[in-house]
């Protein structure tokens, strides 16, 4: 029972890490219709700007994640500017081809600046607590609180702010808000900007929980689109709900089953909720 | 257009014997080596081809069912003591069987969403391939693959053993003019029609009565079926089997040759891949610059270049013979 416990609070912090990977790429998808499947190792990028703010310049963990946020941001923008922007009318098929090749640009840059070297972002936090028999690191605890924090934080922007408002007008009615006044182009920016600070965040956090190299983003990418194919395309419950039943999953059937093929597992159940259930677990039909 | 028809049918002819002439002009082992992938790497972009360019689907598990392939063809003649050339027909079938197995479900889901399920295919196949090394030898790999046995016709006897032999390259080509045939039929067929008209307007192709599900399997398992042979040729061509030319690297890299030559057309994949093959052997002096060389390419050819080389080329063609009114009589057509 305790053995399930902890399994389940394993599973509940990579499950968090999940969701913020998955928002990222859930506000992009539901307001752009782009896969951004670059989304991934452009986190990894964060993830090791993070490593090299903390130990080359000596800051505390949060900060370098403070400072590594922005940097994240700005590339977003850039990426949608040049990228994304030029083949916005064009079939989806090409931006989707785009991200792929912005995924072979970001893998490159992260192997030609960082090496390829496993990294392991280094924090303070090695406390292990016991509650009752389940030992919980701390390390986890504040992993899960940071994304639950930053997903407070960004569906109070989205529902609460005027940016918010227009960037939920686009994704309702593209055409509609455009008529109403809303500037697009700024919002696709907007979009990107936070869905990238957000991955830059998730990055961070792999590398404190796990590790970075290279090849995780693009496992990370794919982690985050079996989320949204889980919760339902587009759907921020989904994408948090999702993200947590795939971590618990993964957990589970490492600790029970196989390590070695935990994420061929997870994988099967990506696919057995397409077949029993298309839309998703949230989706709407 | 029957004019136009026996036109094509020389071009590919000519084709056919420039490759058979080309490893006897270009003698460098080297060069017949890149060739001969170059070739198997046609019959891989063949099938992508399919699902990519005239459905509309891309696959991201092109490179996945080519190790699928592979595998079988390895693991069967060296266990079982299979013939070479058995297996060079069974491997390619149980490929297409996997295909049915994986393309059902996946293809309950349209546009991206099949691409990401498919690259979680890719990924799985990798990590079996990986992890289960009682069987595959994992990481560490397979040596000492076999080369298809001698064949005697009328008293000649052809060898396939030894790098860059001549009679092997001869069996790549066949592969690949066999592959462009079978998608030349199917584009030509009824079926054909209905997958273009799948990536045209999937929901108004259904609503004519079309059971698009069908059509998508058809196109995803022919294609598999492809990258089995290609997978298949690929191992008892170099020797050594091991699952590293098998990752979602590799289904990329099949994608930007469909992307780079021309979707939906039949010389564009025979371009891409010859392309593929030999621009990391010119990117050499770019090093370690040669992933990112290869991203921007793929970038900057979606952007400026969306239809690929081969149609880019017909308009230059088309242009130049436009401006001489002698041979202009030709209706220009869409399709290459």
């Amino acid at each position: 029972m305790n053995e399930l416990l902890q399994q389940i609070l394993n599973g509940l912090a990579i499950g968090s890490v999940y969701t913020l990977v998955a928002l990222g790429l859930t506000v992009v998808f539901g307001i752009l219709g782009i896969a951004h499947f670059a989304h991934g190792s452009l986190a990894m990028f964060g993830g090791y700007l993070t490593f090299v703010f903390s130990t080359s310049m000596g800051l505390s963990f949060f900060a370098s994640i403070a400072l590594a946020m922005p940097v994240g941001a700005v590339m977003g923008m850039l990426i949608e500017r040049l990228a994304y922007r030029p083949v916005r009318d064009a079939p989806h098929i090409n931006a989707f081809i785009i991200a792929l090749g912005l995924t072979m640009m970001l893998e490159g840059g992260n192997l030609l600046l960082f090496g390829a070297d496993q990294v392991i972002i280094q924090t303070p936090y090695q406390q292990v607590f016991d509650f009752g028999g389940i030992f919980v690191a701390q390390l986890r605890l504040v992993v899960i609180v940071t994304a639950v924090s930053l997903v407070a934080a960004v569906t109070w922007l989205l529902l609460k702010t005027k940016t918010g408002k227009s960037v939920r007008a686009v994704a309702q009615n593209r055409h509609a808000a455009v008529l109403m006044g809303v500037n697009v182009n700024f919002v696709s920016s907007v979009v990107f900007a936070i869905s990238s600070a957000l991955g830059v965040a998730a990055g961070a956090l792999i590398g404190a929980l796990l590790a970075l190299a290279p090849g995780v983003g693009e496992s990370f990418a794919v982690k985050g689109f079996a989320v949204l194919i889980l919760g339902g395309l587009g759907s921020l419950p989904g994408a948090i709900l999702g993200g947590l039943v795939l971590g618990v999953s993964e957990s589970l059937a490492a600790g029970f089953l196989s390590s070695a093929y935990k994420d061929v597992i997870s994988f099967l159940i990506m696919i057995l909720v397409l077949l029993v259930m298309p839309q998703g677990l949230m989706g709407k039909k | 257009m029957k004019q136009l028809m026996s036109h094509r049918w020389m071009l590919s002819v000519a084709v056919v014997a420039v490759a058979l002439a080309l490893p006897h002009l270009f003698k460098s082992p080297y060069y017949i080596h890149l060739m001969t992938l170059a070739l198997i790497w046609v019959v891989l972009a063949q099938g992508q081809n399919l699902t990519q360019g005239f459905v509309g689907y891309v696959s991201i598990a092109q490179a996945g069912f080519m190790g699928i392939g592979a595998y079988i063809s390895t693991l069967l003649t060296m266990k079982l003591g299979v013939s070479v050339w058995a297996m060079l027909v069974i491997a390619p079938l149980l490929t297409g069987v996997m295909a049915i197995v994986a393309g059902y479900p996946s293809l309950r889901v349209k546009g991206h969403y099949f691409s990401i399920v498919t690259l979680a295919y890719n990924m799985v196949i990798f990590i079996v391939l990986m992890t289960f090394s009682a069987l595959t030898g994992g990481e560490a790999g397979i040596p000492d693959v076999p080369r298809p046995s001698e064949l005697t016709i009328g008293g000649h006897v052809f060898s396939f053993e030894g790098r860059s032999n001549l009679n092997f390259y001869a069996l790549a080509l066949s592969a690949a003019v066999l592959a462009t045939t079978c998608c030349a039929f199917v584009l030509h067929s009824r079926v054909g029609r209905v997958m273009l008209a799948i990536r045209q307007n999937e929901d108004l192709a259904e609503a004519m009565g079309v059971v698009t599900s069908r059509y998508k399997l058809f196109a995803f398992v022919m294609s598999s079926i492809l990258a089995g042979l290609a997978g298949s040729l690929y191992a008892h061509y170099i020797g050594f089997l091991n699952p590293e030319p098998f990752g979602v690297d590799q289904s990329l890299n099949i994608i930007l040759a469909v992307i780079l030559g021309g979707s939906g057309t039949l010389s564009g994949p025979i371009v891409g891949a010859v392309s593929v093959t030999f621009l990391p052997e010119l990117l050499r002096f770019a090093d370690s610059f040669r992933l990112i060389t290869y991203g921007l390419i793929l970038v900057v050819a979606t952007i400026f270049l969306p239809k690929g080389l081969v149609p880019l080329m017909a308009t230059l063609w088309r242009r130049l013979r436009a401006s001489q009114p002698m041979v202009a009589e030709h209706k220009p057509t869409s399709k290459a």
